[in-house]
């Protein structure tokens, strides 16, 4: 029977699963080890290499080491936000075709699909070494906030790296999923999903299998990243008076303050206090310098609290959307390794009235969750196989399910998932006056298709253009364009009496399906729509290194 | 009835009935409410979701039941977005914006304009524009009462011309009733009135 991968394609950190008739295996590393840095380097001795091998080449060639590709796939590079993440990478990132960020390392040049997919390709061949055999389905998740470029963009770097892309399912559903299923649930959770690189909040109904997403939402450039960044600033400037040497025009030594700042933040997670020396920062003089440290947890807490505060922000207003009082929510997951950041849980625990639940793994258990519903679409899922007799998300340790191995669930809890996502932001269509009429709203179920009827606004007209976009406003301007679609010829007649039957479809892996027809006529248009930033239909799956 | 036939004979109903109601499409009676619909969308998600299927159907069957399912989708979605949350009412008169277009390059953009006889077209163009006329009693049904007082002053802020004045009441109104398409599209355009300037 085939087997299928379960990826969870990280900012940082990547994390694969397969589901077994017992429970959930993870994709180990040549180390042993569970997460997957998602890192590709092309070091100075040639060749590529990925994941953990690859943090060695961060210090001293940090040009040569390709990060946090997920902030710029199926990105316009144009846009504000991708600029200023730019700002914090040390590899070259120029314009490419359609508008696209292309890395630069060495002589080559890759699109950012390709970037990602070096490292789903090293997942696969760690999974095909640990169990032996072929793998060529995979379910990736992507945050739930995800574009739909990003969708598409990520299924190309699936494709790139020799996978077939069952499905991409949100990031916060795959947790839930992890969380709830085979247990025959009956209530309301939140998912709190704050990673390296975005911030994504959903509120879900559990009744039995059935996972129902009530309203998501997300900040697509906020993760823990930020967080090492305004640690990493005030380091810098540390440097630059004791040293008398400003670290910020240099990369490597920025990169050294980076990794520093990232450490200093996991030692907070656990102490009230982080002392020490960052050593080996590269002086201009051509020595070496150290740079002593001391950082109180409050200190690091005042810093970030502006960044804790957003994803506060728009939990509040998530709530609102669901027509929910957080106290109405049983349970709440965290889920991104910067939820381990107490003063996070702390303020989440005060927003809900409740402690959130510490019996997860927040690194491991989206990629449970992609396990369970790859197995689930492969059918290495069946009902009474035994699947959910051993807890999903039990690796935490601290499970009271963690030992009831021996435990039989009943029959009923062991049906296949059924997953209802949502599609995260309105889209709409450009109407006469500049407004966006909208056809699907935000936070709707997802596959879905829904259809409109419109006509023509001017007097014997041939053609209409079909211009789309997502987001909230009324005003098309002010929402994000995703391209348009041309219909004609059309039967000349005086305005409003052509009728046009514009039908938007999202599939199961929230891309979008655009389609218009003149139903007297019969001409009919379909396209998924070429949007800004999405990779071209080009390479073959990339060459084994 | 097999399983597979069950899902089939589901997903030619709904196809046919796809210009129909969202009654009719999810199998729900008129007048039903929130909670009855979202049970009745349960129900066919447990039945007919693509991805129970997968293994079982064709790839065409499997492509019949996918469109069912999405159309059924949107029938839920159009029943949740009512502004009264589901009950049928009666269409409210909309106010289609003339306004001549001055882009050259895009000489053909669509209107909302609904054709003659085509069911489940509800255009909401604002009626709540500065120059414009007052809100018909029909803005009000869109909104929850709670909401309804502060929609009122945004009126009457508006008539004197205080368009801070009336964000302000907007907001307030969107905040008892966050749901309301029309007050959301009523801000947005306000918002970018402010933005003009005086």
């Amino acid at each position: 029977m085939a087997v299928a991968l379960g990826i969870d394609l990280g900012t940082t950190n990547s994390c694969a699963a397969i589901s077994t008739p017992t429970g959930v295996d993870f994709i180990l590393g040549t180390h042993g080890e569970r997460l997957h840095p998602s890192l590709v380097a092309f070091p100075d001795t040639g060749g590529v290499v990925v994941g953990t091998d690859a943090r060695a080449y961060r210090i001293p060639e940090p040009e040569h080491v390709i990060v946090s590709a997920k902030r710029f796939i199926g990105q316009n590079i144009r846009a504000p936000m991708v600029q200023l993440a730019l700002s914090g990478v040390r590899y070259r990132v120029v314009e490419g075709p359609n508008q696209q960020p292309i890395a630069v390392v060495r002589d080559r040049h890759l699109t950012m699909p390709e970037v990602s997919s070096h490292v789903l390709l090293h997942i696969k061949r760690c999974a095909e070494r640990q169990l032996g055999t072929e793998i060529s389905d995979a379910v990736i998740t992507v945050p739930a906030n995800f574009t739909d470029a990003q969708r598409t963009a990520t299924k190309e770097a699936g494709r790139l790296a020799g996978l077939r892309v069952t499905r991409l399912i949100n990031e916060p559903t795959a947790a839930a999923l992890a969380y709830g299923f085979g247990k025959n649930r009956d209530q309301l959770i939140a998912v709190f999903d704050f990673g390296g690189g975005t911030f994504d909040i959903s509120i879900l109904k559990i009744s039995g299998e059935i996972f129902e997403v009530i309203a998501s939402d997300g900040d697509f450039f906020l993760g823990g990243d930020d967080l090492d960044r305004a640690l990493a600033e005030v380091l810098a400037a540390e440097c630059n008076s004791q040293l008398r040497f400003d670290p910020r025009q240099y990369p490597t030594s920025m990169a050294k303050l980076t990794m520093g700042a990232e450490a200093i933040k996991c030692h907070l997670s656990e102490h009230d206090l982080a002392e020490g020396e960052i050593d080996g920062i590269d002086l201009p003089d051509g020595q070496t310098g150290a740079l002593p440290f001391s950082i109180t947890r409050e200190k690091f807490e005042e810093l970030i609290s502006g960044y804790v505060g957003r994803t506060l922000n728009v939990t509040r207003q998530v709530l609102a959307q669901a027509k929910l009082q957080p106290s109405q929510i049983s349970d709440i997951l965290c889920v991104g390794g910067s939820t381990r950041v107490p003063i996070v849980r702390r303020r989440i625990a005060e927003l809900f009235g409740r402690q959130p639940n510490l019996n997860i793994n927040p690194d491991e258990v989206v990629a449970q969750g992609a396990a369970i519903q790859a197995g689930s679409l492969s059918g290495t899922i069946i009902p009474g196989s035994g699947m959910g007799v051993r807890d999903a998300v039990a690796t935490a340790a601290l499970s009271p399910l963690a030992h009831a191995k021996t435990a039989v669930l009943p029959a009923e809890a062991l049906r296949r998932p059924v997953l209802l996502d949502v599609n995260p932001q309105t889209l709409s269509i450009l109407t006469a006056g500049g407004y966006a009429e909208r056809l699907l709203d935000k936070n709707s179920p997802i596959p879905i298709e829904r259809s409109r009827v419109f006509s023509t606004s001017r007097d014997q007209q041939t053609r209409v253009e079909i211009e789309c976009c997502r987001g909230e406003s009324r005003r098309y301007a002010d929402n994000e364009p995703l391209g348009k679609l041309v219909l004609e010829p059309l039967p000349p007649r005086p305005r409003g009496d052509v009728s046009i039957e514009v039908t938007f479809r999202v599939d199961a892996d929230g891309i979008l399906n655009v389609t218009a027809k003149d139903a007297e006529s019969g001409v009919q248009q379909q396209a998924q729509l070429q949007v800004l930033g999405a990779p071209d239909e080009r390479a073959d799956t990339i060459e084994s290194t | 009835m097999t399983r597979r036939d069950e899902v089939l004979a589901w997903a030619k109903k709904v196809l046919a009935n796809k210009l129909q109601s969202p009654e009719r499409v999810l199998d729900l009676r008129v007048g039903a409410t929130a909670e009855q619909a979202q049970a009745a969308f349960h129900k066919l998600a447990k039945l007919g979701h693509p991805d129970l299927h997968r293994n079982t159907l064709s790839t065409d069957e499997l492509e019949l039941v996918t469109s069912a399912y999405a159309i059924a989708a949107g029938a839920y979605q159009t029943f949740r977005s009512r502004p009264t949350g589901g009950a049928t009412e009666e269409p409210l008169p909309t106010r289609v914006t003339p306004r001549p277009d001055s882009d050259p390059v895009r000489p053909s953009p669509l209107s909302a304009t609904p054709a003659a006889g085509t069911p489940a077209l509800q255009t909401s163009h604002v009626p709540i524009t500065p120059s414009g006329p007052a809100p018909s009693g029909g803005a009000t049904a869109q909104m929850a009462p709670r909401a309804i007082p502060y929609f009122r002053k945004a009126e009457i802020a508006l008539r004197r011309g205080d368009l801070k004045g009336a964000l302000l009441q907007l907001k307030l109104a969107i905040a008892a009733d966050p749901q309301s398409p029309l007050l959301r599209t009523a801000l947005a355009e306000l918002e970018s009135e402010l933005r003009k300037g005086p």
